[in-house]
């Protein structure tokens, strides 16, 4: 099992109706070839970078789902089929949150070795602020 | 190298824009400061393509890339930040490229 976020595009001309459709279809998607849905985050409508099918919105929604490459196979096609998704990208991200954890271990026996270090004081307390899984931003 | 401009004029008249921007480089010395790279100093191991707000600030105003030698950005962070750029790219978070604003000359 791996662990991919798959950010799509809804045009944003779509219905509440419509949208959730599209998510109930790509979770069923998901979990008809044996992938599990982690959580599902709608965005909501936002502006695009550039213009898409002469649009320049678009409603976002991000899944954060376990599957094999069968899942992202299924999920892609009926992404692509589907009319009123108009882009999307799939990420794995396993091996990059492996890899988090591992440096986020690190620097936390490193700062165990040396407790108080006489030149910054105030170390420690700033690396609690800088986590890895930031929020993302949403203007607009 | 900056005696043998001022010493020789025939030297100067052969390299006359080089010896205008040593100038111009030694005289920006006074303002550089240390340059650090961003990710290492705030501590963000993890570049993700959906923090718009912070990738933006890695990008010039026509939706390039900044490079390295003028962000300071470390050579594993500037990696792990052009491909997070290029999803968001991908994705329509970030720009491929914005239109010149108006006539040409603007670049400077």
């Amino acid at each position: 099992m791996r662990i991919y976020e798959e950010l799509f595009i809804i045009r944003p001309e779509a219905t509440e109706e419509e949208i959730e459709a599209v998510n109930s279809q790509m979770a069923a998607a998901i979990t008809s070839t044996g992938g599990m849905v982690d959580k599902v985050d709608k965005w909501g409508l936002r502006k695009l970078a550039y213009r898409l099918q002469k649009k320049s919105e678009g409603y976002y929604v991000l899944i954060q789902f376990q599957g094999g490459a069968e899942t992202v196979k299924e999920l892609e096609r009926r992404l692509r089929v589907n009319d009123a998704v108009m882009k999307f990208l799939t990420v794995r991200i396993d091996e990059k949150l492996k890899w988090l954890e591992r440096r986020r271990k690190a620097r936390e026996k490193r700062a165990a070795r040396r407790p108080q270090p006489p030149v910054a004081p105030a170390m420690p307390a700033q690396e609690v602020a800088a986590m890895p899984g930031a929020p993302v931003s949403r203007e607009e | 190298m900056a005696e043998t401009r001022g010493g020789r004029p025939i030297g100067s008249s052969q390299r006359p824009t080089g010896g205008d921007k040593a100038i111009v480089s030694n005289k920006r010395q006074f303002f550089r400061r240390r340059k650090v790279c961003k990710f290492c100093v705030d501590k963000i191991d993890h570049i993700d393509y959906k923090d718009v707000r912070l990738l933006s600030m890695f990008i010039s105003e026509r939706g390039k890339i900044i490079p390295r030698r003028l962000s300071g950005v470390c050579t594993p962070c500037q990696r792990r930040l052009s491909e997070a750029i290029k999803q968001a790219r991908n994705i329509a978070l970030l720009p491929f490229a914005t239109r010149a604003v108006a006539a040409a000359g603007s670049h400077g």
